[in-house]
C-alpha cells in the first residue's frame, strides 16, 4: 500500500491555472476515481491556493499516471492547452513525504500566509466530502485525523497564529487595543480602496455597525455609501464627521493632508477628548503626522502598519520551526501506526487457522457426547477463551514488532511456524471497514488492528 | 484561628497570581477564568478572616496599619471583581491578584504582633474613619493601577510598537472605564473617611482641627482629589492619558499623606 499525493499550489502554478482547476463539488470526481482499479482511497483538497489529490493505492506506478491524468483530463480538459504540459506545475510525493505534506498543509505551514486559520477548515471539508462519498477509507481517514490533531497542536503549542500579518487585520488588532468593543463605535471612511474595504470588513466582523463615508464628490460618496450601507457626506463636513467618528479610515488622493492638526484638535474638543484611531492608507498621507502629538489620537499610516505586519510575519517564521518539529513527531506517530498494519494479514490468518482447528476439534468431540444446548454453548465459550488467551501474547508482540523494520522477522517466523501464507494488506484491513466518522473523531482500532499509541 | 485563615487567604491570592501568570503566558482565557475563581475564593476566605477577627474579645483594632492594608486589599479586590464583566477585565487578574497577595502578606507579617488599642470615649468614629478611608484609598489605588497600565499601553501605541498579547492588558477604553468608576466610588468614600476622622478628633480633643501632620497632609490630599474629580467629570472632558497621569500622581500623593507621613513622623 502506498500513499501518493499529486497537486499544485501558489508556489508551483500561476493563479490563472489554479482558478481553472478549482473543484466546487469533489464527490463525482472522487467516486469515479475510487471506482477504478488504481486507487483504493482518495481525498481531494481544492482551495484558491492549491488543488491536491491524496490517494491510497496498491499499484503505485499506475496510480501515479492516473493522478496526473486526473489533473490533465478530469479537471482541466481542453482549457489547459494554453499552459502547455501541466506536469511542469505538478508536484508528487509518496508515503512519508506525502504524509508530511498533508500534516504541513493542515497546520498552515505550507500556506501563502503562514499560520492562516482557513486552511484547517478547508482540509476538514475536503475530508468530510471524501467520507460522504465513501472515497476515504480507514488509512487516509487516520491520516487526516492525525493532520487535524497536528494542526491543533501547532496552533496551541506555538505562537504561529498569534499576530496578524495582513494590513487590515493589523489595523483591527490595533483598534482592539484602543477600544473595548465596536458595536457602539462609528467609523468614517474618507475615500475608497481595496485596503480600506478590507479593514472595514474586518471591523464589521468584530461588531462595528455605524459607518459614514466622505468624499470630494457627493456622487462618489453616495455610490460608496450604498456599497457600504453608510451615510454619504462631502469633505466640507469633515470636522463634524471626525468629531463623531471613533475610527477614521482614509485613502484619498491629493498632495496635502486633509486631516490637519487644527481640524483634529477642534474635533477632539467637540468629542470631549474621547480617543480617535486614524488609519491612514493614503499615499501621500492624508493625516498630518503632527497629530501624533495630540494625546487622544492614535495615527497609523501604511508604513506603520506594514512595519508591524512584517515584524509579525518574522515572528511567525520563527514559530514555524517549532511547528515543523510537531509535524515530524506526528508524522512518526502516523507512520508507526501504518507500519503496524503490516501485521494485520498474518494475525488474521493466524486467528482463522486457530479458529478452524478449534471448531474442527470441538465438533469432533461434541459428536461423541450427548450434551444439552447449554453445555454445548459452555464448551464453545471455553475453547474460544483458551484459544484467545494462547494467541493474546504472540498477537500483541507481532503488532508491536511490525512497527519496526527489524521486527518484520517476527512476522516471517510466525508464518513459518504456523504454516501461514504470505498475504497482502487489503483495503479496510485493521480498522473495521470504511471510515465514516466526522472530522475530528478518532477511529477505534479493531481487535486485529494496531492499537492507538 | 486567625493565623491559618490569613495564611489560607494569602495562599489563595498567591495561587491566583501564579495561575493568572500562566494564563498570560499561554495566553488562555480559560486559565484566566480559573485565576478569577481562585481570587473569588480568596476574597470569601478573606471576608471570613475579618469576621473571625471581630469575634475576639477585645477585637484587634482595624485602625492598626497592617489590618487596614489587609482591608484595603480586600475591598480593592471586591471592587475589581465587581467591575470584571462590565469592563472586560479578565486579563487584569494577573495584575490585581499579586497586589492583593502583597497586601495580605504584609498585614499577615505584623497582624499577630499588634495588640488591641483603646479609644476611650471616641465611640465608633475610629473604625468608621479607618474602614471608609481604607476603602476609598483602595479604590483610588485601583484607579492608579488602571492608570499605570493605561500609560504603558498608550506609550507603546504612540511609539507604534506592537503590543504583546501575552501582557494580557485590557483595551485603553476598558482601563479608562475602570479609572472613572474607581474615582466615582473611591472619592466619596475618601470624603466620608475624612469627615469621620474630623469627628473622631472632635470627640477626643473637643476641637475639629488639631493641626497634626496627618490631618494637614490628608486634607491636602483630599483637596487634590477634589480638583481631579472636578476636572475628570467636568464639561470639557479629559483625555484618557491625562486622567491616567492624574490618577497615578494623585494616588502617590495620597499614599504619602496617609502612610508616608505617618512613617516619617
Amino acid at each position: 500500500m502506498k500513499i501518493l499525493l499529486t497537486g499544485l499550489n501558489h508556489r508551483s502554478a500561476p493563479v490563472e491555472l489554479r482558478e481553472r482547476l478549482v473543484v466546487e463539488d469533489p464527490a463525482p470526481a472522487l467516486r469515479k476515481l475510487v471506482a477504478e482499479e488504481e486507487v483504493d482511497e482518495a481525498v481531494l483538497l481544492s482551495t484558491c491556493n492549491r488543488v491536491e489529490l491524496i490517494a491510497l493505492t496498491r499499484t503505485p506506478e499506475a496510480a501515479r499516471h492516473r493522478l496526473r491524468s486526473f489533473f490533465r483530463r478530469d479537471l482541466g480538459g481542453d482549457d489547459l492547452a494554453a499552459f502547455g504540459d501541466i506536469r511542469e506545475y505538478l508536484y508528487e510525493f509518496t508515503d512519508a513525504e506525502a504524509v508530511r505534506h498533508v500534516l504541513r498543509v493542515a497546520s498552515a505551514l505550507d500556506s501563502m500566509v503562514m499560520g492562516e486559520p482557513q486552511i484547517l477548515g478547508q482540509t476538514k471539508d475536503a475530508y468530510r466530502d471524501a467520507v460522504d462519498c465513501k472515497a476515504c477509507g480507514p488509512i487516509l481517514g487516520r491520516l487526516f485525523q492525525n493532520a487535524f490533531a497536528t494542526a491543533k497542536r501547532v496552533r496551541t503549542e506555538t505562537r504561529i497564529a498569534e499576530r496578524p500579518v495582513s494590513l487590515a487585520r493589523v489595523a483591527v488588532d490595533l483598534a482592539r487595543q484602543i477600544f473595548d468593543e465596536f458595536a457602539d463605535k462609528r467609523a468614517l471612511l474618507i475615500g475608497a480602496g481595496e485596503m480600506i474595504e478590507a479593514a472595514l470588513e474586518s471591523l464589521r466582523a468584530d461588531g462595528l455597525v455605524s459607518v459614514c463615508v466622505a468624499n470630494r464628490t457627493p456622487e462618489r460618496a453616495a455610490d460608496l455609501a450604498v456599497r457600504f450601507g453608510a451615510t454619504a457626506h462631502g469633505l466640507d463636513e469633515l470636522e463634524t464627521l471626525v468629531a463623531q467618528a471613533d475610527v477614521v479610515l482614509t485613502s484619498i488622493g491629493g498632495n496635502r493632508p486633509i486631516l490637519t492638526r487644527s481640524l483634529v484638535e477642534a474635533a477632539l474638543r467637540m468629542r470631549r477628548n474621547r480617543p480617535i484611531f486614524v488609519i491612514d492608507l493614503g499615499v501621500p498621507r492624508n493625516a498630518a503626522p503632527e497629530i501624533d502629538s495630540l494625546d487622544n489620537v492614535y495615527r497609523y499610516d501604511i508604513d506603520d502598519l506594514a512595519s508591524i505586519a512584517d515584524g509579525n510575519a518574522q515572528e511567525r517564521s520563527r514559530e514555524a520551526a517549532r511547528g515543523e518539529a510537531i509535524v515530524l513527531e506526528q508524522q512518526q506517530r502516523f507512520e508507526g501506526w501504518l507500519a503496524a498494519l503490516r501485521a494485520v494479514p498474518t494475525i488474521r490468518h493466524l486467528r482463522t487457522r486457530a479458529e478452524e482447528i478449534r471448531h474442527r476439534e470441538v465438533q469432533r468431540v461434541l459428536g461423541r457426547l450427548a450434551l444439552s444446548e447449554a453445555d454445548e454453548a459452555a464448551v464453545q465459550a471455553l475453547t474460544r477463551s483458551i484459544v484467545n488467551k494462547i494467541l493474546h501474547q504472540p498477537v500483541s508482540r507481532l503488532r508491536r514488532e511490525a512497527e519496526r523494520e527489524e521486527g518484520l522477522v517476527y512476522l516471517e517466523a510466525a508464518r513459518e511456524l504456523f504454516g501461514l501464507d504470505a498475504e497482502e494488506l487489503r483495503p479496510g484491513d485493521g480498522l473495521g471497514g470504511s471510515s465514516s466518522g466526522a472530522a475530528g473523531d478518532e477511529s477505534e482500532p479493531t481487535d486485529d488492528g494496531p492499537g492507538d499509541r | 484561628m486567625l493565623g491559618p485563615l490569613h495564611q489560607l487567604t494569602a495562599a489563595l491570592y498567591l495561587l491566583a497570581s501564579l495561575v493568572a501568570g500562566v494564563g498570560m503566558a499561554v495566553p488562555s482565557s480559560r486559565v484566566a477564568r480559573a485565576a478569577v475563581g481562585l481570587l473569588i475564593l480568596g476574597v470569601v476566605i478573606h471576608g471570613i478572616t475579618f469576621s473571625v477577627l471581630h469575634t475576639a474579645d477585645p477585637p484587634p483594632p482595624l485602625t492598626d496599619l497592617p489590618a487596614a492594608v489587609s482591608f484595603m486589599a480586600w475591598i480593592g479586590t471586591i471592587f475589581f471583581l465587581a467591575l470584571l464583566r462590565w469592563a472586560h477585565l479578565i486579563h487584569l487578574v494577573g495584575w490585581v491578584a499579586p497586589v492583593a497577595f502583597l497586601g495580605v502578606f504584609f498585614s499577615g507579617l505584623r497582624l499577630t504582633a499588634a495588640g488591641p488599642a483603646t479609644f476611650g470615649g471616641s465611640g465608633s468614629w475610629p473604625h468608621a474613619h479607618v474602614l471608609l478611608g481604607s476603602a476609598g484609598i483602595s479604590l483610588l489605588g485601583l484607579a492608579a493601577l488602571a492608570g499605570l497600565l493605561f500609560l504603558t499601553e498608550h506609550r507603546r501605541l504612540k511609539a507604534k510598537r506592537p503590543l504583546s498579547r501575552r501582557l494580557g492588558l485590557p483595551s485603553l477604553e476598558a482601563l479608562d472605564r475602570v479609572n472613572v468608576a474607581a474615582l466615582a466610588v473611591g472619592f466619596p468614600l475618601l470624603t466620608l473617611g475624612v469627615i469621620t476622622g474630623v469627628l473622631w478628633v472632635e470627640t477626643v480633643s473637643g476641637k475639629l482641627w488639631t493641626a497634626t501632620a496627618h490631618e494637614t497632609w490628608c486634607s491636602i490630599a483630599w483637596a487634590v482629589y477634589l480638583v481631579l474629580v472636578a476636572v475628570r467629570f467636568g464639561s470639557a472632558g479629559q483625555g484618557g492619558r491625562r486622567a491616567a497621569v492624574f490618577a497615578v500622581g494623585g494616588f502617590a500623593f495620597l499614599f504619602f499623606a496617609v502612610i508616608g507621613v505617618g512613617l516619617i513622623g
